[in-house]
Parts: C-alpha cells; sequence; structure tokens
C-alpha cells in the first residue's frame, strides 16, 4: 500500500529541509566536522578529510533526490542509509562508553553531545523515512492540499528541531541537578 | 462553505507552525538556562581570579615530565589554553596556537592544560605532535579558574597577573586576548563599551 502524495510531499520537505541545514553547517565549518568526524574514532586519519566532504554533499543530495518527485524513493533510500549509518556510529560511542563526544551532525540546536535518546530520535525518523520509499499513487492536487503540504513540512521540521533542542539540553539539565 | 472551510484551515495551520516555533524556542531558552545556571551554584565557591589580579601558584608537571609553573613571577608571560582531546573548536585553534606561540616566543610561554583519561590524553598528544608545547593534566587548574566550556584560554602577564581570559571559538576571539591586554581592558567588548 502506497502511502497518499500529500503526506509524501510533506514528509520529503520536511526531511529536506533537515539535511539540507544539516549539511550546510557541516560544510560552513568543515574544519570543525572532521575534528567531529576524528573524534567518534571510527573512521581512519587518512579518510576523515574526504569523509568530511562526502558526507554532506551526500545530506546534499538525499535532500535534493527527495524534493523531486521522479528521485524521491532514490533520495529516500540514500537518506536511510546515511542515517542508519550516522545512528550506528553514534551507538558504537555510547557501547565505547563515550557520552562526552560531540555530535558534528548539525541542526538548529545548540551544541548536542551524544546520548541514547539522540539513536532513538535517528530511529524514529529511519521509521518516518519509509513511506518514502514506495512510488506514490497519483492523485490530482486540490488547493487544500497545498495547504496541508506546506504546513505539514513546517510543523514536521519545527518538532524535529524541537526534539534536538530538548536532546541537547538533557546533559546541561544533569550537570546542574544536585548530586544525590 | 468552501470558504468556511479554507479560512479554519488555514488559520488553523497558521497557528500550529506559530506554535511549533514557540515551542522550540522555550526549548532553546530552557537550554540557556540550564548554561546559565550552572556556573550561578559554583559562584558561591569562589569566583576564580579576576582580570588584574594575581593568579593562582601551580607547579604542575607535564606529560613530559616537564615543571610547569603558572602564576610566579618569570621571564615570561603565560597563555594557558584549556583543551580536551573531543573538543573539536580546540584541534581548529591548535594550528593558531602554534603560530601564536612564534610570534610571542619573546615574552610568552603556551601551556596546554586538561584533565581526564590520561592514555586518551597522551593519544591525543602524539597525534597532533604537540611535543612543543609544555601539556598538563590537572583537574585543579582548571577548577581555580572556573573554566566551564572549552576551548578557554587564561592570559598571565611576567608578574603573574591575569591580564584577560574567556571562552575561545575563533581565531580571532583568541587573538582578542592580546589586544585585551596591550590596551589594558578586560575583554574587548569592556573596551567598545567606553568607546
Amino acid at each position: 500500500m502506497s502511502p497518499d502524495v500529500v503526506i509524501q510531499h510533506a514528509l520529503a520537505a520536511a526531511f529536506a529541509a533537515m539535511f539540507t541545514v544539516g549539511a550546510l553547517q557541516k560544510l560552513s565549518d568543515r574544519e570543525a566536522f572532521a575534528a567531529a568526524v576524528d573524534n567518534y574514532e571510527i573512521v581512519p586519519g587518512a579518510l576523515i578529510g574526504v569523509f568530511a566532504w562526502l558526507l554532506p554533499l551526500t545530506e546534499l543530495t538525499a535532500a535534493i533526490a527527495l524534493l523531486l518527485p521522479s528521485t524521491r524513493p532514490l533520495g529516500a533510500a540514500l537518506a536511510l542509509v546515511l542515517l542508519f549509518m550516522v545512528t550506528l556510529a553514534i551507538a558504537i560511542n555510547l557501547v565505547r562508553g563515550r557520552a562526552d563526544v560531540g555530535c558534528g551532525c548539525g541542526g538548529l540546536e545548540d551544541e548536542q553531545l551524544l546520548s541514547w535518546p539522540l539513536v532513538a530520535r535517528n530511529l524514529i525518523l529511519c521509521v518516518a523515512m519509509l513511506p518514502l520509499l514506495p512510488e506514490a499513487a497519483g492523485r490530482g492536487l486540490h488547493a487544500f492540499d497545498y495547504l496541508t503540504i506546506a504546513g505539514g513540512s513546517l510543523t514536521l521540521f519545527g518538532l524535529y528541531a524541537t526534539a534536538s533542542q530538548l536532546i541537547a539540553n538533557r546533559p546541561r539539565l544533569a550537570r546542574i541537578r544536585p548530586a544525590r | 462553505m468552501t470558504t468556511t472551510v479554507a479560512i479554519a484551515l488555514g488559520a488553523l495551520w497558521l497557528l500550529v507552525i506559530a506554535l511549533t516555533i514557540a515551542v522550540f524556542a522555550l526549548a532553546r531558552q530552557i537550554g540557556v538556562l540550564y548554561e546559565r545556571v550552572a556556573p550561578m551554584g559554583a559562584l558561591m565557591l569562589d569566583d576564580g581570579p579576576k582580570v588584574g589580579e594575581q593568579s593562582p601558584v601551580f607547579n604542575l608537571t607535564g606529560l613530559q615530565g616537564e615543571s610547569v609553573e603558572i602564576g610566579q613571577p618569570d621571564s615570561h608571560g603565560r597563555l594557558v589554553f584549556f583543551l580536551s582531546p573531543t573538543c573539536p573548536v580546540c584541534k581548529k585553534l591548535l594550528p593558531v596556537l602554534r603560530s601564536i606561540a612564534d610570534t610571542e616566543a619573546a615574552w610568552l610561554k603556551v601551556i596546554l592544560a586538561s584533565d581526564g583519561d590520561e592514555a586518551r590524553q597522551r593519544k591525543f598528544y602524539a597525534q597532533f605532535d604537540l611535543g612543543r608545547f609544555p601539556y598538563v593534566l590537572s583537574t585543579e587548574l582548571g577548577m581555580s579558574f572556573k573554566v566551564g566550556k572549552l576551548p578557554y584560554a587564561v592570559l598571565l602577564d611576567e608578574s603573574g597577573t591575569v591580564r584577560a581570559k574567556g571562552l575561545i571559538n575563533s581565531r580571532e576571539q583568541l587573538e582578542s586576548l592580546f589586544t585585551a591586554k596591550e590596551l589594558g581592558v578586560e575583554s574587548i567588548q569592556q573596551y567598545l563599551q567606553k568607546a
């Protein structure tokens, strides 16, 4: 069963905004992003420079592909793989007991450290990406549909930014909580 | 009928989006609050040496066994740069520190300070080839200067007096410490406010 095209448009636009913001932030301060990649201690040192270009550019590609209905399933697959990979990298470092590593994710929120809620957030995003994989059943769009798409995508992106900010806040709250 | 529904839907979406923005803004402000409140609790203990005051004296041993003196009158001033292996901005500023160590060599010694897991620190030290800098691990040093966020720098002059200090996020901010010292002000912000 393929989801309604309006749902797809709204989801795709929200994801495209999310990946674009992430990619632009990484590209605008590539040195800091390379250092963040280095902190994960997964990518070998020699490849970090290339990786620091490759990851944000892949993000941008996925974002553009998601926006165009013809390439959307492809873009969704690319985005899903990308998201799953970085989430795995976060989980690996958390298992290693390294929660003090900066995320390097790039978003509207303040500095983000690695945490399990971050992994949970990304897995939810992965699930939300699934309706974009099948080709949507075509139907003519009504004026109201455009309203739903615009409102829906903006709200989804806002909720994502809020969730990220709240996750980023958690370690700061832990720091000011009196020790028991 | 259609007009009614269109207006209702349009208004609802506008309100939903406005609410989402408001919630995000609130979450952000709460984050800022947590950040601001954190050092407040510490204020009750001690505020760390102010600009113009004498630095507390430390005699520490660096990673290579070198002895590192901070706060005593000496022929050279000190730039104590607090960093950590997991802080991306710190790594970005290492080349700037190298060039500062070169250009200011006549009167200044650059000291790197950190704390925590020594094995990780040594790896970082070797990886970024930091052998030319004294590198000390001391929790007390960071505590006495009230270092909250990294990278943080403290500039001491030859007499051991604190001349400038602050959170450093860019080359410009690091260089502004020296400008502040030359102008004899606490920070560039303070200077600009006076002007």
